[in-house]
């Protein structure tokens, strides 16, 4: 048995020992995160695991599910961070390219999980060490080197030679494989640095001497391409190097996990649309506008001092944040996996300090077309919805069904009515115990994790016996959470959000606003449902109503007295239209199907998520980073949701 | 002699405390687990971050552990047992833990990633906070105990622990060394949700297990600074000096540990507010308080 990513070494002596050790001791990452492994009904909090944060403090690499094609690339580069002797472990996965295969693969079941940690082990235990061991790049990170004209630009070739221009020598650089990677010696071992990235900055400092290579430290604005004394102040004039700047356009594209790689040479100042683009040019365009900044970085001028000059000067005329202070723009990624944002969203944050300056999120996830196909038949539909929505696939499945019945003109019948409704009922509460534990690994609040994540598993497959059962508990914890100390002061007018921005769902429910699909269902209405609202605006709020709601949802429950999760609607051969709207746990949900002979021929999705993103940049702006991410958490979006 | 007694039971003393770490944080007891854990590491690879400021990605963790170990000299286990009785021994305590932060800042800047290096000067502010709580609580101590030695101090509660002496100045120090040793609900400088590990995140194999270490051995010598100046040192009946000293410094370390897992972190502003306008004013009002006892009542 053998590890691919064994480190190097021959398995001999104490490594065996260490060897041991390690097959004992997992501290494992999950992806796309443990929120998603427990709404697909998997314990990770047993199995004397250990779920780390950040890929550098793990050796295993635990993938749930299949890998939205998204994410992938990002997995790669998750792996890449991972010190060896490294594993993975895929749980019902398929599909993981461009990871490598998966050490050992098992079904997506408790079982499952507990057979593939034994083998695992004996595979780590075996092979942690390996004298041969295979080298592994994210294709993310590979960076290609080309050649190009110091003073043409636009003459890049793939080998080196002589301009046909001028007739100079080739320059080397280096460039994403992908467009927009970045820089991959950062993220892998130094061993795995093959590639020339080193001597690729040579390449820059040599550019850069074609034209305006010196410039003063004390006026960016001067600039020469001969030594000498700046007019201004009578100071030499000092070299200044493209390549820190250069670094930081590639440097932030594509990356996984966490790292702004290029963190203490990034020096945005407000053209961030500029530095990310200049992987198209030589560097000669950007020289003038980057050689003020080129004071900050560290080897950007030789002979002088990075912290020579004084702030003040350094930051004359730059755009200044709410709090008045300036510093250092630094755009930093979070996400798609990381510990305490929504598993696949991508958060871009530029920093200004420890200040929010501005924000850009998306869903790496994407989600694809409805209907894949020229047409589709009904349960196909239905489970395919159901399985694109992992986090919520209830109340999706649910609003399959009834759009599909609507353009049937089937009716499910009162009691398959109440049991639905209760069906979706549950699964807000475990949605929201969710959020709560999540809530509890981004703010530290362990307690919180791990005891709502325990109620999520039990409550999640329940009956009405098994929730009431657990009901005590839950609501124990709901009245716990909320005056624990220091949550008010946590949440308390954080993310405020004003009665006139679009939102749905909890987050509206929560400033005051009654948007709720089930306002009015008359089914809902008999098992003694009443919209639940606060007032406030803020993630305190959100927190409360959904713990509001939780209880509501126990008491719906309780009332209805059956749970039944809709059986896909036989229709045979039927034409016709159809609409419905259900309150899924983040907010209302809207399906439209049209059906031609049975089978479903165009369907669109409107999502909770869909809206609620739009809100991440308003509650982030401005924000202490802290503050900004239990913003964006308060939010409870759904990547898989989004619109791709 | 009495060196090698210290370093053995801080050795021991760190175990324990990573055993203790390990319940609070993951939930699960497991007195082989940590060793376990600390072989693996070994066995791991030490990455190099590219462009990383090698000096101070070295020496960040190896300055937090001899800092650790320094502010552990002066801390008395038993009468005799301690490594150095500096008459200014708890100047000097306060003189060790200063380098916290430069370790701190130093791993945060070093390995040029963007969350260790927010992580660090976070750090700074969180200095901004804490460092007079630590200060100020130890002038009214050395008041009662007319000595900054640290024997001395323990000496001088043979009557009365300090803990019911000057109960708003425990309370202060206990605070401000729970945010210099970064522990929940302080830790901002390593917020696993926010920063991904903060300073440690970059670090991996032998320096983080150097990392790990020299974290402990500063929570270590916090508790024993609490137990010296306010929970009377080694002083108790019937077991002998060094049991009373060794009980007493693990559960107040053990306190320390699991607290922040009931509460969520603090705001970073509103920690800073809280130590300014209220700390430093109770911590004046201690001084007072105390200086007027120990003025009337000769305890």
């Amino acid at each position: 048995m053998t590890l691919v990513g064994a480190r190097e070494g021959a398995m001999s002596g104490i490594r065996r020992a260490v060897a041991a050790a390690m097959a004992r001791d997992l501290p494992a990452f999950v992806l796309p995160g443990p929120s998603v492994a427990r709404a697909m009904g998997l314990d990770l909090s047993g199995s004397h695991l250990r779920l780390v944060g950040t890929p550098r403090h793990a050796n295993l690499l635990i993938v749930v599910g299949p890998l939205p094609p998204g994410l992938r690339d990002a997995a790669a580069v998750t792996y890449a961070q991972i010190p060896r002797p490294r594993a993975i472990l895929a749980l019902g996965a398929g599909d993981i390219a461009p990871l490598p295969d998966a050490d050992v693969s098992a079904p997506l079941t408790q079982a499952g999980l507990h057979s593939g940690l034994a083998d695992l082990r004996r595979v780590i235990a075996a092979g942690a060490f390996r004298a041969d061991s295979g080298e592994f790049n994210a294709p993310a990170l590979e960076v290609r080197v080309e050649y190009t004209c110091p003073m043409h630009p636009e003459i890049v070739r793939d080998a080196p030679g002589d301009c046909p221009k001028c007739g100079m020598t080739l320059v080397p650089r280096e460039t994403a494989s992908d467009g927009h990677g970045g820089h991959g010696g950062h993220d892998m071992p130094p061993e795995d640095r093959s590639n020339p990235a080193d001597h690729a900055h040579a390449g820059h400092a040599e550019d850069a001497g074609g034209a305006g290579a010196y410039t003063c430290p004390m006026h960016p604005e001067v600039v020469s391409d001969a030594p000498g004394k700046c007019p201004k102040c009578g100071m030499f004039l000092v070299k200044a190097e493209e390549g820190e700047s250069h670094g930081h356009g590639h440097g932030h594209g594509g990356h996984g996990h966490e790292h702004g790689s290029e963190a203490h040479g990034a020096h945005g100042h407000g053209d961030h649309g500029g530095h990310g683009k200049q992987q198209d040019h030589s560097g000669h365009d950007g020289h003038d506008g980057h050689a003020g900044h080129g004071g900050h970085s560290e080897a950007a001028i030789d002979g002088i001092e990075p912290h020579f000059m004084s702030m003040v000067e350094m930051t004359e005329g730059q755009p200044r944040s709410s709090d008045g202070l300036q510093m250092d723009w630094i755009e930093v990624p979070f996400g798609p996996f990381f510990p305490g944002l929504p598993a696949g969203l991508r958060l871009t944050l530029t920093l200004d300090g420890d200040t929010v300056a501005g924000s850009e999120v998306r869903s790496l996830v994407g989600r694809a077309e409805l209907v894949d196909g020229p047409q589709m038949r009904v349960a196909d539909f239905v489970e395919r919805l159901a399985a694109m929505m992992p986090l919520s696939p209830v109340a999706y499945r649910t609003l399959a069904c009834a759009a599909i019945e609507e353009a049937a003109s089937v009716d499910p019948g009162h009691d398959a009515r109440r049991g639905r409704a209760a069906a979706v009922e549950r699964e807000r509460i475990a949605s929201h115990l969710n959020w709560l534990a999540e809530f509890g690994l981004q703010s530290g609040f362990l307690w919180l994790a791990a005891r709502a994540g325990a109620l999520q598993l039990a409550v999640q497959g329940a009956d009405v016996a098994g929730i009431a059962a657990q009901a005590g508990a839950i609501r124990r914890l709901t009245r716990r959470v909320q005056a624990a100390p220091l949550m008010r002061m946590r949440l308390r007018r954080i993310a405020r959000i004003g009665k006139d921005t679009p939102a749905s769902g909890p987050v509206d429910r929560a400033r005051g606003g009654g948007s709720d699909a089930r306002t009015g269902d008359p089914t809902l209405k008999d098992l003694g449902f009443e919209t639940r609202v606060r007032n406030g605006g803020d993630a305190l709020a959100r927190l409360r109503l959904r713990c509001d709601e939780i209880a509501q949802s126990l008491d719906v429950i309780a009332a209805a007295g059956r749970i039944a999760v809709p059986q896909v609607p036989d229709v045979d051969r039927v034409s016709g239209e159809g609409a419905a709207r259900i309150e899924t746990p983040r907010g209302a949900a809207q399906l439209r199907v049209k059906l031609t002979d049975g089978r479903v021929v165009e369907a669109d999705l409107d999502t909770p998520s869909d809206v609620n993103i739009a809100l991440v940049e308003t509650v982030t702006a401005q924000q202490e980073l802290g503050d900004a991410l239990a913003a964006v958490a308060s939010l409870d979006l759904s990547p898989w949701e989004v619109r791709g | 002699m009495s060196i090698l007694v210290v370093l053995l039971s801080l050795a021991a003393g760190a175990y324990a405390l990573a055993v203790i770490e390990r319940w609070a944080v993951h939930g699960h007891l497991s007195l082989t687990g940590p060793a376990w854990a600390a072989l693996a590491l070994l066995g791991r690879e030490s990455l190099l971050a590219r462009k990383s400021d090698r000096l101070f990605f070295e020496l960040g963790p190896v300055l937090l552990l001899v800092a650790g170990l320094m502010a552990v000299a002066v801390i008395p286990l038993a009468p005799g047992l301690i490594i150095t009785d500096l008459a200014t021994g708890a100047l000097f305590l306060n003189a060790a833990l200063a380098y916290v932060l430069v370790a701190l800042i130093m791993a945060g800047w070093g390995p040029n990633g963007a969350y260790a290096m927010i992580a660090g000067w976070r750090f700074l502010g969180q200095f901004i906070a804490y460092a007079m709580l630590i200060v100020m609580p130890i002038t009214a101590v050395a008041m009662r105990a007319e000595s900054l030695s640290t024997v001395e101090i323990v000496a001088s509660q043979e009557q009365l622990w300090n803990v019911l002496y000057q109960p708003m100045g425990f309370i202060l120090f206990v605070v401000a060394a729970m945010g210099l040793a970064w522990l929940p609900p302080l830790d901002l400088p390593d917020a696993t949700g926010e920063l991904a590990g903060g300073v440690e995140a970059e670090y991996t194999g032998v320096r983080l297990a150097v990392l790990r270490l020299a974290r402990m051995v500063i929570i270590l010598a916090l508790a024993g600074a609490t137990v010296t100046f306010y929970l009377g040192g080694w002083l108790g009946p019937w077991l002998p000096p060094w049991a009373w000293s060794a009980i007493k410094i693990l559960v107040v370390a053990a306190a320390m540990l699991s607290v922040g897992r009931y509460m969520p972190r603090i705001r970073e502003a509103r920690y800073l507010a809280l130590s300014w306008k209220l700390g430093i004013s109770l911590a004046l009002a201690n001084i007072f308080v105390v200086g007027v006892i120990a003025l009337v009542v000769p305890i």
